[in-house]
């Protein structure tokens, strides 16, 4: 999602046209009755240095999105790119060299780390996978990521269960951290944590990126955390991603409908602000049958008779990125001005709310 | 009719485990009046849960309630829930008052149908035959405005998403027409989009119904949006209490303040750090000497803090805060 040119500065993740497609299967013969199309065609670019927030609702495809990246769960179809290798044409043996490059932290720090294991054999074990280093280096490295994480090595010899979730976490993040690697997939990384913990792990994540030049996906249902730590954003639904940009432009002028849905359903702690709340009806509709049109028309409350029978184009505006009919007749209306559209949609929705007899869809 | 519908004063509940008695509840006071929402804030292990769970006396064994009363008072009657018969408790239990629990998954029973169980609690708690109290399970699926509510009368909880759990929940424990729901984290385990529809149900039930609402959630947005009153629980105890407005707008124990500065802020898109509060939320069988919040607090003040207890005094009109230098710090 940068700027630049592809040439001068090429990204260091480059995803193009992504399917992940999960098999459903049925009966005696296990044949296959259809697909869950998880990730449903993802293009992105995440430059070297920079964090992409991956917004949507569970079930949207993001954690599948990181995972496909790092081949942790196989693609059905597309490119990734990683600092200009072809991530699924690797075999096995250059995958693993490559994954030193590119860490994952899960989301849950209860599930993600073996109860059985002393953190000593938790971090240790990447290292002697890699064959990073004699006994005395490796010993040397996991204290060093340990420091850099907030943790003294005297957690070495404990295990995980001694640990709060905030330093379950922290470990979480020196595992990765110990390989040296230069990308980090971070899935909900603070969403199982409290709040005054939360503040914390993402202060740390913040100085991290700084101080090693780390990239970071970072997958989030929490839009607040997102505006605070991403510079660009993608926002996903039902495999797709329907809206992307530079983060304040996402958050300011947002395009798409669900974005603005998404955006006013965060509750604020600001009373005086109690905000125009845009309340969607229904659930998100399975991937396995996505809604034929545009993938949110169900549940959207601008949807028209193109919007139910053609997939709605990208547009791309200096990096602005959207898929929505409406959007785009809007900004062609408005002489390609994104905040005037932007308000116009805002505006259309209301009044959509005001008109309709629903007592509680606008507050 | 007094004002006050329920009125908790001088909580103590305690887990008596191998290790020996942890408080996980010491002596909180709250009360709800009718047709309000009261907010009660904290996070993971600082008792809110356990609070609600005394106050239907649902906390199990090695789990007690060691003194203090709950005060429910209905429009005939008044009665201490610490106190009342087994008998006259399984009357309020979803007859007077419901609960919504947080995990919409875990707490409806897979093997039965939602019908069956909203009816199950009208049963229970009217003299109904089976045909009226399902036509009545059917009347709160309408009300909670489940889609094709017919067809999902008979449906079993895993056909169901997590939000339609949520409204079946909210169903049974309204089932009844309580005075009083309590509501332990009802949207935490669901998406932000569900969220805001499960918040606006809750808010149009309880002005169309008059139902009083105690709301437990680590959400400070949550409670912003929909409450009147506030209780910011941490470490067993209250530390602060006030109306909604004046809570948010003029916080002023160092824990409420510390986290609402930990969120990042949507509004000013400030990247500086965040403000922390540092160190941990302490286990209930190590909670600190003096005041509970003082190796966590940045206006600390030794010897008084970690000596003398402070406690909840009314700084303004209606505002409790337990702190010894809340106006010191504030100015």
């Amino acid at each position: 999602m940068s700027d630049q040119s592809p040439q001068a500065n090429p990204p260091l993740i480059r995803v193009k046209d992504l399917k992940t497609h999960f098999p459903i299967k049925k009966g005696l013969l296990r044949r296959q009755v259809g697909s869950v199309k998880a990730v449903d065609g993802v293009t992105f670019d995440i430059a070297r240095g920079e964090t992409l927030g991956l917004v949507g609702e569970s079930g949207c495809g993001k954690t599948t999105v990181g995972r496909s990246i790092l081949r942790l769960v196989e693609p059905t179809k597309g490119e990734v790119t990683f600092d200009g290798r072809a991530v699924r044409e690797e075999n096995t043996r250059d995958l693993r060299s490559l994954r030193r490059r590119m860490q994952i932290v899960f989301q849950d720090p209860y599930g993600s780390l073996n109860p059985r294991m002393k953190i000593r054999s938790i971090l240790e074990e990447g290292l002697i996978l890699h064959r990073m280093g004699d006994e005395r280096d490796r010993l040397e490295q996991m204290k060093q990521a340990l420091e850099r994480t907030g943790l003294s090595a005297t957690v070495l010899e404990r295990y995980p269960h001694e640990f709060s979730g905030g330093q379950r976490q922290r470990i979480a993040i020196a595992r990765s951290l110990v390989l040296k690697p230069e990308f980090l997939v971070l899935d909900e990384p603070v969403s199982a944590l409290d709040v005054s913990i939360q503040a914390q792990v993402i202060n740390l994540l913040e100085e991290l990126k700084q101080e090693l030049g780390l990239t970071y996906l970072f997958i989030s249902h929490d839009l607040s955390v997102v505006e605070y730590l991403a510079d660009n954003v993608a926002v996903m639904y039902l495999g797709q991603i329907v809206e992307s940009a530079e983060v304040n432009q996402l958050c300011q002028q947002p395009l798409h409908p669900y974005t603005l849905a998404l955006f006013s359903a965060v509750p604020s702690v600001e009373v005086k602000s109690r905000r125009q709340r845009i309340v969607l009806t229904g659930d998100v509709p399975s991937p396995s049958q996505p809604p034929v049109g545009c993938r949110f028309h169900p549940r959207c409350p601008l949807a028209e008779t193109v919007c139910r029978e053609v997939e709605p184009p990208q547009v791309d505006l200096a990096g602005h990125r959207f898929h929505c009919h409406v959007a785009s007749r809007e900004l062609e209306r408005c002489g390609g001005d994104v905040g005037k559209t932007s308000k116009a949609i805002q505006a259309a929705i209301t009044a959509v709310y005001s008109d309709s007899n629903e007592p509680y869809s606008a507050v | 009719m007094a004002a006050q519908l329920l009125e908790i004063k001088n909580l103590v509940t305690a887990f008596h485990t191998s290790e020996g008695r942890v408080p996980a509840v010491d002596g909180v006071s709250l009360s709800i009046k009718r047709g309000r929402t009261l907010g009660l804030v904290g996070e993971s292990g600082c008792g809110k849960s356990v609070t609600a769970m005394s106050i239907l006396r649902l906390v199990s064994s090695p789990g007690r309630i060691e003194s203090g009363s709950i005060t429910f008072t209905t429009e005939s009657e008044s009665i201490d829930l610490v106190t009342a018969a087994e008998k006259q408790l399984r009357k309020v239990r979803g007859g007077c008052i419901g609960m919504i629990f947080q995990e919409p998954m875990t707490s409806l029973n897979p093997v039965f149908t939602v019908g069956d169980q909203i009816a199950e609690v009208v049963q229970l708690h009217q003299k109904v035959s089976r045909a009226e109290a399902r036509s009545r399970a059917l009347e709160m699926l309408h009300l909670v405005r489940v889609a094709d509510p017919e067809q999902r009368l008979d449906a079993y909880p895993h056909q169901l998403s997590g939000g339609m759990r949520q409204r079946v929940m909210i169903a049974i424990a309204l089932a009844c027409e309580p005075d009083l729901i309590i509501a332990d984290e009802p949207t935490t385990a669901l998406d932000v989009t569900i969220q805001a529809q499960i918040l606006e149900l809750l808010e149009d039930l309880r002005s169309r119904l008059g139902t009083a609402t105690l709301l437990i959630t680590h959400d400070l947005g949550v409670v912003a949006e929909t409450c009147d009153d506030v209780a910011v629980m941490n470490a067993g105890r209250i530390v602060e209490q006030a109306p909604a407005v004046e809570l948010f707008s003029h916080p002023l124990h160092p824990y409420t303040k510390g986290l609402l500065q930990a969120r990042p802020n949507v509004d000013t898109r400030d990247r500086s750090p965040l403000a922390t509060i540092p160190g941990m939320v302490p286990a209930p069988q190590d909670f600190p000497s003096g005041c509970r919040f003082h190796p966590r607090c940045s206006y600390v003040r030794e010897p008084r803090c970690d000596a003398e207890p402070p406690t909840l005094r009314e700084v303004s009109s209606g505002h409790f805060v337990r702190c010894h230098f809340a106006e010191e710090i504030d100015s």
